[in-house]
């Protein structure tokens, strides 16, 4: 639909202006990729990368920096939080579009959705003064008592439940990112043409099956680009977690210990740096977050444009 | 045409805001930022200042890492550090250093049966737990110092700071100064790789952990205990004696030690002479860029007055303030450099 | 049991389960809100907006610094993000429709919306914070419109898209040149489209702090001067927070309650204004 209208110095001006307004995004991405190299050059000149995201040393008297234990730290929190939160999130979703008497749809739809509006210092400061206390008194005790005792998954379950360690810090941020993923998912099953829904109930079908054998297969490729992209969010996520992981560089084995993610260590130690080393390593780490949460992100995509294109054709 | 109007109502609206902002900064600003540790006794002068003089002195807490190299770039009028910079440091980034209060770390325990100032401990003992060589409370060690006492079979919890402060950097320096084998293995610095136990995020999360965790051991700032009801131990000093933490003896630490102006103060408290002077302590400093001579003097009138005025308020949020002495001592340094 | 009771009931249990799930979800807003409220609204007290800080253990201080702080600083973000934003989703949709570089910033926009704010606050301290030599509102409000720019830029693009093309035949029909085209006749009829996401834009960076927290950093005292550290309302509810103190603590809620209202108010107003022009909901 491209358009070939008389020049006028004026509209080349003005397109020449949005141009550089819409490549600006552009720059920014590659602006931020390059500063982050350029800043982080010291240490991976003198750390190299697979040493670096293999080493568990965080020994800043020393000037020896390894990211494994924030890497560690990241992965469970993000894993945890999506095995929460994607059960959830897509029973709401179902809920939404299949369940729910029509008056109710949008009301219940919004109101979920305004949870991803709550900043997230608030998740965070919620997370300290109230959630932390409630897992140290009730939660983590009973899941001691109960599948703490099993084998296997007993030592995830083992120490003192303290509320400030990696269980909490996923379960804040599962109830961040339900949200998302419910959204997505909402979009995703809405995208199911109605004709083949309505003919799979004039036939007799339940609900469930309708969701299992139709909803579900029409936009698996969507409901699982909306769990990559809330991976994606968990992620970057630094303040809900900041709050109650305790920042403690170590690999643990339970899920009631401390534990640092590479935002944590980022918000708590960025300022505190001392040396040129642990600056550098710093902004090494945030390399390596943009990273990751850049190539994440663009598989989210991916897959929720797939089943867009999918559909439509 | 609604957004080109709209664009100039908002640059108008921003460069009358701007104008606004300036026309605030007729009275004297300071900026200052470094350790965390003496935040609150800061802002508390600071806020006093303001209302007697009009100056605006604006503490920032990023710690005392991010304190000295604020100072080192010139980009703060001060810097305060929990760890006092080396003479050939100060003399290298041209720098001028002095103490502004005291600060004591004590260590606390939870267990079930001992109470506050029962229990006593040495250097030697203190190192090995948190080393992780010393493992359980009726240790054959520990059992020496404290004859008599039921100490039960249980395993110790090391706790520690997660996060890098100057808290950490006294007692790492204090363990680093009494046990070759710390220097050694772990060293002492705002944040060091511990060896053994668990870590709570500041002072609170250290106190946090204790009081919850049976049979734990803790090092916090001396308000921090005094204010969650922690159950402090007793610490051998240099002299011999076994010492109880408290104003008292922060200030005979503070009092019996020689701090030299010619090196700029550079001095850790940490087994100070004093019969009755507490082991672990550390002075928090003030730092000062040599050149910037307008901004110095007004730095050393706020703490000049602080420390005419201040001690009241240091006390009520327990920090230790300087012995009389120690001011008079600072004051002649600011004098010998023209800034006082 | 018959086939037909079999799949009834495991239909009833599926329902019973999601509903469960899509209350949980429910459960959560009612009970942070709630909490947010209950403790905020005991410090809400006149002083709280009119007084700067006090120091712990003196009464009557406020967050006066930090709600003008946090003001400005988004004010400025917006000056700096909206209008790029608005300009490059009007290329996108208009200039370059239909064209691969379109597709790629805008899905490139994408992932921006969702890139870790706190990269961005690295990012502007390595680029302005360093070079200038100090923390300063400047910084803050760069690091607050990168992160508007994908947000508004993708709305526009949406909104614009939305348009009939007829319209602008028509307006072609008449011989005006594109541009006048695109700023009286496509954006009058996107402006309700592009307020929502100036809206949604503004709500979602009024409640950022990582990216704040290395640039515009925090000031104890009452300033609007853009170049020194400024106060915001997010960091002084971070420090607060971990804060020993009581009265800290409950500033931090009250100050948390304030920012809540706020973003759920422009929210609310956004999908409102969505719902009431386009009748659809927006996609972030």
């Amino acid at each position: 639909m491209t358009i070939r209208l008389k020049k006028n110095p004026v509209d080349i001006i003005f397109s020449s202006i949005t141009a550089i307004a819409s490549v600006s995004v552009l720059l920014l991405i590659l602006g931020i990729l390059y500063v982050l190299i350029l800043e982080s050059y010291p240490s991976i000149e003198k750390f190299g990368f697979l040493r670096f995201i293999t080493s568990t040393d965080w020994n800043p008297v020393k000037g020896s920096f390894g990211a494994a234990t924030n890497l560690f730290g990241t992965a469970i929190t993000t894993v945890l939080s999506i095995l929460i939160a994607v059960p959830v999130a897509i029973g709401i979703a179902i809920f939404v579009t299949e369940i729910a008497p029509n008056f109710l749809k949008g009301p219940i739809g919004a109101a979920i959705e305004l949870l991803a509006a709550i900043p997230s210092i608030i998740y965070g400061m919620w997370g300290l003064f109230t959630l932390a206390p409630i897992m140290a008194n009730y939660i983590e005790p009973a899941l001691q008592k109960s599948i703490g005792s099993l084998p296997l998954v007993g030592v995830l379950f083992e120490g003192t439940p303290m509320g400030i360690d990696l269980l909490t810090a996923s379960v804040i941020l599962s109830i961040m990112i339900i949200p998302f993923t419910a959204s997505i998912s909402r979009d995703a099953f809405n995208l199911t043409p109605a004709v083949i829904k309505e003919s799979a109930y004039a036939l007799g079908a339940t609900k469930r099956e309708v969701v299992k054998d139709i909803v579900i297969p029409y936009s698996k490729v969507g409901v699982f680009g909306g769990v990559v992209l809330s991976l994606g969010r968990a992620l970057g996520e630094t303040m809900a977690v900041a709050f109650v992981l305790g920042n403690n560089h170590q690999i643990t084995k339970s899920l009631f210990d401390a534990a640092a993610t590479i935002t944590v260590t980022l918000a708590n130690e960025f300022t505190e740096a001392d040396t040129d080393i642990y600056l550098s390593s710093l902004f090494y780490l945030a390399l390596l977050l943009f990273v990751m949460s850049f190539i994440i992100l663009a598989l989210a995509k991916f897959f929720i444009l797939k089943t867009e294109k999918g559909i439509k054709q | 045409m609604f957004k080109p109007k709209f664009l100039c109502i908002l640059t108008g609206l921003a460069i009358s805001l701007l104008s606004f902002g300036s026309s605030f900064a007729a009275d004297t600003k300071l900026n200052g930022a470094g350790a965390s540790f003496p935040y609150p006794v800061y802002s508390a002068w600071a806020y006093d200042y303001n209302k007697v003089s009009g100056a605006q002195l604006n503490y920032q807490s990023i710690g005392s890492g991010g304190g000295i190299r604020q100072i080192v770039n010139r980009t703060v009028d001060f810097g305060a550090s929990d760890a006092p910079l080396k003479p050939e440091e100060l003399e290298k980034d041209s720098l001028l250093q002095f103490p502004a209060v005291i600060g004591g770390v004590v260590l606390v325990v939870n267990i079930p049966g001992i109470k506050a100032g029962e229990l006593k401990l040495d250097s030697n003992v203190l190192c090995n737990i948190y080393l992780g060589e010393i493992n359980y409370w009726d240790d054959e060690k520990i059992k020496r110092l404290n004859p008599g006492k039921a100490l039960p079979h249980k395993e110790i919890t090391v706790v520690h700071r997660s996060d890098g402060s100057g808290t950490t950097a006294i007692f790492t320096d204090y363990l680093s100064a009494v046990s070759s084998d710390w220097k050694e293995k772990v060293g002492a610095g705002t944040s060091v790789k511990w060896p053994a136990g668990i870590g709570g995020k500041g002072n609170e999360g250290v106190a946090n952990y204790v009081k919850r965790v049976g049979y734990s051991i803790g090092y916090v700032e001396f308000a921090y205990a005094k204010e969650n009801n922690l159950s402090h131990t007793l610490l051998k000093n240099s002299a011999g004696n076994f010492i109880k933490p408290s104003f008292e003896s922060f200030k005979e630490a503070a009092g019996s030690a020689d701090f030299d102006p010619k090196k700029g103060f550079y001095l850790w408290l940490n087994n100070a002479p004093g019969k009755k002077a507490w082991p672990i302590a550390g002075a928090t400093f003030i730092l000062l860029a040599k050149e910037k001579k307008e901004s110095n003097i007004n730095v050393v009138k706020f703490y000049d007055w602080a420390f005419k005025k201040g001690d009241e308020t240091a006390e009520r949020l327990i920090y230790v303030p300087l012995p009389v002495s120690l001011k008079n001592k600072i004051r002649a340094y600011w004098k010998s450099h023209n800034i006082y | 049991m018959t086939t037909a009771q079999v799949r009834k009931l495991k239909n009833g249990i599926a329902l019973t389960v999601c509903t469960i799930a899509a209350f949980l979800g429910l459960f959560w807003l009612i009970f942070i809100l709630w909490d947010v409220l209950v403790h905020g609204i005991g410090g809400l007290h006149l002083s709280l907006f009119m007084n700067d800080p006090a120091p712990p253990g003196i009464e009557g201080g406020g967050l006066r610094n930090a709600f003008v702080g946090h003001l400005i600083i988004t004010f400025f973000a917006t000056l700096i993000g909206v209008p790029i934003g608005i300009l490059g989703g009007t290329f996108l949709a208009e200039y370059a429709r239909g064209r691969k570089i379109a597709r790629v910033i805008s899905v490139l926009s994408d992932i921006m919306v969702s890139v870790p704010s706190i990269v961005i606050g690295t990012f502007i301290y390595a680029v302005i914070v360093k070079p200038v030599g100090h923390f300063s509102g400047w910084a803050g409000a760069v690091a607050l419109a990168i992160i508007m720019i994908p947000v508004v830029l993708r709305t526009t693009e949406d909104m614009l898209s939305l348009v009939p093309w007829t319209l602008r035949e028509a307006a072609f029909a008449l011989g005006a040149p594109y541009y006048k085209v695109i700023i009286h006749v496509v954006y009058r009829a996107a402006a309700a489209g592009i307020l929502t996401g100036i809206l949604l834009s503004i709500a979602r960076v009024v409640g950022e702090t990582a990216p704040l927290l290395f640039t515009s950093f925090n000031n104890s005292f009452f300033s609007a001067n853009m170049n020194e550290p400024v106060s915001s309302l997010t960091v002084t509810i971070f420090q607060y927070a971990m804060g020993p103190y009581s009265n800290w603590h409950s500033q931090a809620w009250a100050a948390s309650l304030m920012i809540t209202l706020f973003i759920l108010v422009l929210a609310v107003l956004g999908r409102l204004l969505l719902a009431w022009r386009y009748g659809k909901r927006p996609t972030i």
